[in-house]
C-alpha cells in the first residue's frame, strides 16, 4: 500500500481524501495557498506545506511546487482531486517522471479520453451510439453546412471544455457563424485550446452516467449509473443514484458499453462516462471524465464502495477490493449542492465570511463539507460550501428525508447566499418528484 | 492574474456592493491570509476606506492555532511558515521589521555557489532589487531580492533549508536607525513569480 500521499487540492474533496487515507493507514500531505493555511483540511491532514498565494494559477495549478512538495516530505503519491491538476495529462507525467504516483489514469489514457473530439473519435471506433455531429476540426463554414446537415439546434462545444463551461446552444442557422467564433475564443482564452465540435442538441434529455473502476491489471468494474439532470447552465445542482425511470437493463448496457472504451484505452482509477438519454431510452456518449466527480458520494451510498478507498488501492498497484458480482446497489441516494450562491442574480457567487454553520445530520444522512463557521468563502476559489446526501430504501422516502435535512441545514453569513432553497424548490417540484424531468428543469423553474 | 500583494484589487463584477467596497473586501482579505497570526479584531470600513487590525503583541505567540495533528515536517520546520516564526527566533516580539519572504516553495541558499559568499550578511545595508538569496525549486534557480531598502538584522533560514511560499527569509531594519519602533508592522516581501 501507499505510505504518504499528498493532497493537491482544497475543500471538501481535500478532506474527503484525508479522511480516506486516514483510514487505511496512509500518511497525507495538504499544500494550501495562503488563503487556505488554516483550512480542516490542512488541520486534520499529517502535514502541510503551503505553495503559494491565493490565485489558483500560483498555487493549487502550480504543477512544479506541487511536485517540489511532495518530493521534499516524501510522499509516494498525488491524489489531484477534482478540478485543478486533476485532469492535465502533463502533470500526470511530470508526476511519473519524478518517481511519484499520480492517482488516475496514465497521462496517454487521459490525452485520448479528455479531448472531447479524440474521445468521440475513439466512441465511434467501438461503436458507442454518438449524437450526430463532426467528427474532425471544422472551420467556420464547413461546420455551418454541417449544423444544416444535423438539424437545429445544435450544440458548439469546446474540445478541451469541462466543469459545463465552453459550450453554447444554437438554434438557428443566423446565429450559428457568431456563436461558433465565440465558443473557439472563449475555448482559446479558458483552455488554450481552440478546438471546437458541433452536435445536435436535445431539448430534452437527461444527463446519465456510469461510474466506472479499473485496476492496473487489466480488471474493470462498473457501479451502476447516477442521473445528474437538474442542472443550470451545465453545472450540476442535484445528482441521485440509481438513475430513475430508465427501462431495466439500459444502465447495464451503457455500464459495458463504458468499461469496453475504458478497458481498450488502458483505463486505471476512477473514471466516469457521461451520457445524455433521449425520451425514447436512446443514449447517447457525451464525454468522459478521468477522476473522482463531485456527485461520487450517491454511488457510495447505494453500493458500500468508498471509491476514494479504490482509487488508492488502485494506485498502489493493488487488485481492486471488490468483483463485479459484488456490486449490489441498494436503495436510492440523493445529492444536493449547498453553494455559496445566489440564485435570484443568476447564480452569482457570493463571498464572505460565514457565520453560522450548522450541518444536517440524523439517519442516512451524510454531509461532505469543509466549512466551519469563521470560515471565509474566498472569491478565488469555486462556491461549493456542503454536499448534503440523503440515502433512503426508495426515491420518494428519499426525498422526503432530503426534504427534512436541508430544512435541517443552517449556513448563515454576511453578504453570504445559498442554494439551500432552491434546492428545497427543485425537490418541491412535480417533475422532479415523478423523475420527469430533463437537463432544462432550472430554467424552467426560474421562468416561471 | 496579478499578483496577491496590495496591487491585486481587482474588484469582483457579480456584487450588488459598490467596486469601492469590493475593492476594501479584497484588501481586507489579502491582508488577513498575510497576517503572521489571526487579528484579534479587524475592522473595514468602506466608505472612507479604513482597514483597522488589532492583536495583542505577544513575546511568544502561543503556538500558533490548535492543529491536532503533529504537522512534523520532513525538515523539521514549521510547516505553518507564516503564521509562527521558527522556534529560538525571537524576532516576532520585535516591532519595526520588514521582512523579505520566499516567493515560492523551494530551498533557500545564502550564496551563489557552494562555498562562495553570501549575498548579504548581517549588518549589511540593502537595497530594493538587491539578490539576497537563491531558492532552488525544482532544479531553478531564483533569484532572491529585496523589496525595499533595509539593514539586515537577521538572517533567519540556514542555508541550504527547504522553505515554503511566503516563509520569512531575512529581516530588515530601518537603514538609519537601530532604534525598535513602538508600532507593529508587519508587510509581506517579495512577492515574484515562481518561474
Amino acid at each position: 500500500m501507499l505510505k504518504k500521499v499528498l493532497v493537491a487540492n482544497r475543500g471538501e474533496i481535500a478532506l474527503r481524501v484525508v479522511r480516506a487515507c486516514r483510514e487505511l493507514g496512509i500518511a497525507s500531505v495538504v499544500v494550501h495557498s495562503t488563503r487556505d493555511r488554516d483550512s480542516a483540511a490542512v488541520q486534520l491532514s499529517d502535514e502541510s506545506v503551503q505553495i503559494g498565494p491565493p490565485p489558483p494559477k500560483k498555487s493549487y495549478l502550480n504543477a512544479a511546487a506541487v511536485i517540489e512538495a511532495a518530493m521534499r516530505t516524501g510522499a509516494d503519491a498525488i491524489h489531484p482531486g477534482y478540478g485543478f491538476l486533476s485532469e492535465d495529462p502533463d502533470f500526470a507525467e511530470a508526476c511519473e517522471a519524478a518517481g511519484l504516483v499520480f492517482v488516475g489514469p496514465s497521462a496517454a489514457a487521459m490525452a485520448r479520453l479528455g479531448s472531447k473530439q479524440s474521445a468521440r473519435t475513439l466512441m465511434a471506433e467501438l461503436d458507442l451510439p454518438l449524437l450526430p455531429g463532426s467528427r474532425e476540426p471544422l472551420d467556420a463554414d464547413h461546420a455551418l453546412s454541417l449544423a444544416r446537415r444535423i438539424g437545429f439546434p445544435v450544440i458548439v462545444k469546446a474540445s478541451a471544455g469541462g466543469g459545463g463551461r465552453g459550450m453554447r446552444v444554437v438554434n438557428a442557422p443566423g446565429e450559428f457563424l457568431d456563436a461558433y467564433r465565440e465558443t473557439q475564443a472563449t475555448a482559446r482564452m479558458l483552455f488554450g485550446d481552440g478546438l471546437v465540435y458541433v452536435e445536435r442538441f436535445l431539448t430534452v434529455a437527461r444527463h446519465v452516467e456510469i461510474q466506472i473502476l479499473c485496476d492496473a491489471r487489466g480488471n474493470g468494474i462498473h457501479l451502476g449509473g447516477r442521473d445528474c439532470s437538474v442542472q443550470r447552465r451545465h453545472q450540476k445542482l442535484v445528482e441521485e443514484s440509481p438513475p430513475p425511470r430508465l427501462p431495466p437493463g439500459l444502465i447495464e448496457e451503457m455500464g459495458q458499453a463504458s468499461l469496453r472504451a475504458a478497458l481498450a484505452v488502458g483505463y486505471r482509477g476512477a473514471g466516469t462516462f457521461e451520457f445524455l438519454v433521449a425520451p425514447n431510452a436512446a443514449y447517447y456518449f457525451m464525454e468522459v471524465n478521468c477522476r473522482i466527480q463531485v456527485e461520487h458520494p450517491v454511488t457510495e451510498m447505494v453500493t458500500g464502495i468508498d471509491l476514494v478507498a479504490e482509487q488508492l488501492r488502485i494506485a498502489a498497484g493493488e487488485p481492486m477490493s471488490i468483483s463485479q458480482d459484488a456490486v449490489a446497489p441498494r436503495g436510492v441516494a440523493i445529492e444536493c449542492r449547498i453553494n455559496a450562491e445566489d440564485p435570484e442574480r443568476d447564480f452569482a457567487p457570493t463571498p464572505g465570511m460565514v457565520t453560522e454553520f450548522v450541518p444536517a445530520a440524523g439517519p442516512f444522512v451524510r454531509v461532505d463539507s469543509h466549512i466551519r463557521p469563521g470560515d471565509m468563502i474566498a472569491p478565488e476559489y469555486d462556491s461549493l460550501l456542503a454536499k448534503l446526501i440523503a440515502w433512503a430504501p426508495d426515491r420518494d422516502a428519499a426525498i422526503t428525508r432530503m426534504r427534512r435535512a436541508l430544512t435541517e441545514f443552517r449556513i448563515a453569513g454576511e453578504n453570504v447566499r445559498t442554494t439551500r432553497e432552491f434546492l428545497l424548490r427543485v425537490l418541491d417540484h412535480a417533475s422532479f418528484q415523478t423523475a420527469s424531468h430533463s437537463t432544462s428543469m432550472v430554467a424552467e423553474l426560474l421562468g416561471g | 492574474m496579478t499578483d496577491a500583494g496590495n496591487d491585486d484589487l481587482e474588484p469582483t463584477v457579480n456584487t450588488a456592493l459598490g467596486p469601492r467596497v469590493e475593492a476594501v473586501r479584497e484588501a481586507a482579505l489579502d491582508l488577513l491570509a498575510s497576517l503572521p497570526q489571526r487579528p484579534e479584531r479587524l475592522r473595514v470600513r468602506a466608505a472612507d476606506v479604513a482597514v483597522e487590525l488589532d492583536w495583542r503583541p505577544m513575546p511568544t505567540p502561543p503556538e500558533s492555532p490548535p492543529h491536532p495533528a503533529q504537522h512534523a515536517s520532513a525538515e523539521q520546520h514549521p510547516p505553518e511558515a507564516v503564521s509562527a516564526a521558527p522556534p529560538g527566533v525571537a524576532l516576532d516580539g520585535r516591532v519595526g521589521l520588514h521582512y523579505v519572504c520566499a516567493p515560492t516553495i523551494g530551498t533557500f541558499y545564502h550564496a551563489p555557489e557552494p562555498g562562495a559568499r553570501p549575498f548579504v550578511a548581517e549588518g549589511a545595508t540593502v537595497n530594493p532589487g538587491q539578490q539576497v538569496g537563491i531558492i532552488e525549486a525544482m532544479k531553478l534557480m531564483l533569484p532572491v531580492e529585496a523589496d525595499r531598502a533595509g539593514r539586515v538584522v537577521e538572517v533567519l533560514i540556514p542555508d541550504g533549508q527547504a522553505v515554503e511560499y511566503g516563509e520569512r527569509l531575512l529581516a530588515l531594519g530601518p537603514v538609519e536607525s537601530i532604534e525598535e519602533r513602538t508600532h507593529s508592522h508587519v508587510e509581506e516581501g517579495a512577492r515574484r513569480q515562481p518561474r
